[in-house]
């Protein structure tokens, strides 16, 4: 049974007061969490040592400048504890990433939170965030879908955390205003809130209203894959999608799952020849250049959609305005789908592309 | 380098600019004079332009010699075609203005090959915001064609660094199409080195066309671009000033590097700032946090800026695909033009200006030892 712990607080407040709690008593070492950096709604990922710091701490502000799951991971392991507040993505692209060998959880205190989804980074640089947080938390607590945050956000299921050590319960909470409520799940979460002021009891995490803002979100997920209608049109409905890629590869620096420090498609190895380039132009008649639009495409989805978290960067980063991130979904859900596998959800599991089993090989002498 | 004067001769354009330069391209492919045409063209959905090297002399009646957007400078796109050393086959490459800069700076950076490529550009009346023309093609196609249909040109929908480019005219390249003709239904072209020559002497062209007129056409956009260009200036300079204020001006920058991807100038592989050196390990991290009482992620925000501002400031063009690639719309190409002014003056160098000037940091005057051996006595005392 998990752990409630009740704080006479609002959400956001509880939780800063739980960090600062933790800081103070030395219990970590940092807090990693989202901060306000100025007067005109810039926000940035902190990594915060002074409890004076905390006073700009936003924990739970619907903004993601970054995949936290992909700076956490990049600086780990890490010899003293760390409490990280970070979103449900995010913490299922660290999963990912430590299973990928790219990084460590221990001594991470990791706290989440069911989310209501993030703005797009539009909302930032119009400084629009504090105009629509009102009607934005009142969708929270209504187990509703907000009409601001990204496309990627409103098709996502996988918004309560599946491994934090704590939860704050968000998603239909009728009193976030006044009240912040902090499931304890593992024995990590109990040992470090010990001796916090709140009142304590047991209850299951969970409610019907987290239930109904599922079906509401699967609905968007199959109209935002109906939208960009590509699982059936081939190789020329991915042409019609990619053509006006422009080949930052943007996309995969901000991915957290591609974690490569030097991307393939960027190597030696895709430098083309200029004589092959050549005899293809002479072959083809005309030859797009740079080449290889669709192949980094299709390439990326094999290398990395299989772990695809939906985080949605993808999308927010495409100066082609490319819908990646819902394309990037629905191929690594029908591919995970068949190997019963969900990106983040346990850190012991293997992911089924790296491993085989000895009866697929019979299958593969059989063809 | 030998110097070499411009000429020109007049083209009919009846059926308008594009097709008129089309048409000229295409029989020089035709002749054999070239084997390639690089050229923009639509993509298969309409709503964007990719680059394409064309020998099928049909597939050039769907380019776009002067395409209403640049997603790809134009030099990173010849970059993927010669960067391991020059082909076989002789291409026209039709570009902006500030394409041909980058396409001389790449040059000489051995990052492009141009010996058997003839530049061939353009007036360019700027290119929009890539933003404003996904958000729908159509309409970027109206505004774009307004834009140059004028007698003087109005660039207000064109990009921000557009509005303020002094160098939309004549590069250094081989060929130019004066499209700043007043006269009807014609357009200038002109002869700018020898390669260019070759090719009016393959066509059998005179060159004894007057150009007066297009040069003072050419020189009164320039006046109002360089008159734009001190505004902005004026605009940014408080902007960069400072910790502080680069602070403030990238204090919603998310690390992306799209920037840096998308700049012809930005050549390295692998950014130093992508780089395994520039990863400090969790000890460092922790270590600086304690000493702040916090630390920003993405790590070193401004350091990657100005990082990039020593590395290729010298040979910016000015191409503005940096703010049109930024998610989160900082002017980055207006902040970089600013930058590059002042390091490009202070060597008395212009990016991509003249193909036989050596990049200021490439090589060494006797004089600079000397002043070097002045710095080292005066600190000896």
């Amino acid at each position: 049974m998990d752990k409630l712990v009740k704080i006479d607080e609002s959400s956001e407040r509880g939780i800063v007061n739980f960090l600062k709690f933790l800081l103070e008593n030395k219990k970590v070492s940092g807090v990693f969490t989202l901060r306000k950096t100025n007067t005109n709604g810039s926000v940035d990922y902190g990594l915060i040592t002074e409890t004076s710091g905390l006073d700009d701490a936003i924990p739970l502000h619907p903004l993601m400048p970054a995949n936290a799951g992909q700076i956490l991971s990049r600086f780990t392991p890490v010899k003293k504890p760390i409490a990280a507040v970070i979103k449900p993505c995010e913490l299922h692209a660290f999963v990912e990433l430590v299973k990928r060998t790219q990084g460590t959880l221990d001594n991470f205190l990791l706290i989440s939170y069911s989310c209501g989804g993030a703005f797009p980074f539009k909302a930032t640089v119009q400084n629009n965030v504090d105009k629509l947080l009102p009607d934005y938390w009142k969708t929270v607590s209504n187990g509703e879908v907000s009409r601001e945050i990204r496309p990627t956000c409103k098709g996502c299921e996988y918004f309560v955390p599946m491994n934090a050590d704590i939860t704050i319960s968000l998603i239909g909470e009728k009193n976030l205003d006044t009240e912040c409520r902090m499931f304890l799940h593992t024995d990590k979460g109990k040992t470090f809130a010990e001796g916090f002021n709140g009142t304590l009891s047991e209850e299951k995490f969970g409610s019907s209203l987290i239930d109904s803002l599922l079906t509401r979100r699967k609905t968007e997920k199959e109209k935002l894959f109906t939208e960009v209608g590509i699982q059936d049109a081939g190789l020329d409905g991915m042409i019609d999608v990619f053509g006006k890629c422009i080949g930052c590869h943007g996309c995969s620096r901000v991915c957290p799952i591609c974690y490569c420090i030097l991307c393939d498609f960027e190597s030696h190895k895709y430098d083309d020849n200029v004589t092959i380039l050549e005899k293809e132009l002479v072959h083809k008649g005309a030859i797009r250049l740079p080449p290889d639009t669709i192949l980094y495409q299709i390439g990326r989805l094999i290398h990395m959609s299989f772990s695809c978290v939906g985080c949605g960067l993808c999308a927010e980063v495409c100066p082609a305005n490319i819908p990646v991130s819902t394309i990037f979904m629905k191929t690594g859900g029908e591919t995970a789908k068949i190997f019963e596998y969900i990106p983040g959800k346990d850190v012991e599991e293997p992911i089924p592309v790296m491993i085989f089993k000895k009866e697929e090989l019979t299958e593969i002498g059989e063809d | 380098m030998e110097s070499f004067s411009t000429k020109g001769t007049k083209i009919s354009a009846e059926n308008g600019f594009r097709n008129a330069m089309l048409g000229f391209l295409k029989d020089l492919l035709s002749k054999g004079f070239f084997d390639g045409i690089f050229v923009p063209i639509k993509v298969p959905a309409g709503d964007s332009y990719a680059w394409v090297l064309i020998q099928d002399k049909s597939v050039l009646d769907d380019a776009n010699p002067i395409a209403p957007v640049m997603p790809v400078q134009g030099a990173k796109a010849l970059k993927s075609l010669t960067r391991r050393g020059k082909g076989n086959l002789r291409i026209a490459a039709i570009m902006r203005p500030c394409e041909i800069r980058a396409s001389i700076e790449l040059s000489k950076l051995n990052q492009v090959n141009l010996e058997n490529i003839t530049l061939v550009s353009y007036d360019c009346p700027g290119a929009l915001p890539l933003s404003d023309y996904i958000e729908n093609p159509k309409e970027g196609e109206k505004s774009f064609d307004f834009s140059f249909s004028g007698e003087v040109w109005d660039d207000e929908a064109t990009k921000p660094v557009c509005q303020m480019c002094d160098h939309f005219s004549l590069p250094a390249c081989d060929l130019h199409f004066g499209l700043l003709v007043s006269e009807e239904k014609s357009i200038f072209l002109i002869s700018n080195s020898e390669k260019g020559k070759r090719v009016f002497d393959e066509m059998k062209m005179d060159c004894s066309e007057d150009l007066s007129n297009w040069e003072s056409k050419v020189a009164e956009i320039k006046k109002r671009k360089e008159k734009k260009k001190a505004e902005t200036f004026k605009e940014i300079q408080p902007m960069v000033e400072g910790f502080d204020n680069l602070l403030d001006t990238f204090a919603n920058c998310i690390g992306c590097h799209n920037c840096q991807s998308v700049c012809p100038i930005c050549y390295c592989r692998q950014c130093y700032f992508d780089s395994e050196v520039s990863k400090p390990t969790s000890d460092f991290i922790l270590l600086k946090a304690e000493k702040r009482g916090g630390l920003s992620f993405p790590l070193d925000k401004i350091m990657f800026h100005t990082g990039r501002m020593s590395h290729m400031s010298l040979s910016c063009v000015s191409c503005g695909l940096c703010t049109d690639a930024c998610p989160v719309s900082i002017p980055v190409a207006k902040i970089f033009s600013y930058v590059a002014d002042k390091t490009q003056r202070a060597f008395e160098y212009k990016a991509g200006e003249n193909a036989g000037e050596a990049l200021p940091m490439r090589e060494f005057k006797l004089d600079e030892i000397q002043g070097i051996r002045e710095l080292v006595d005066s600190a000896e005392g």
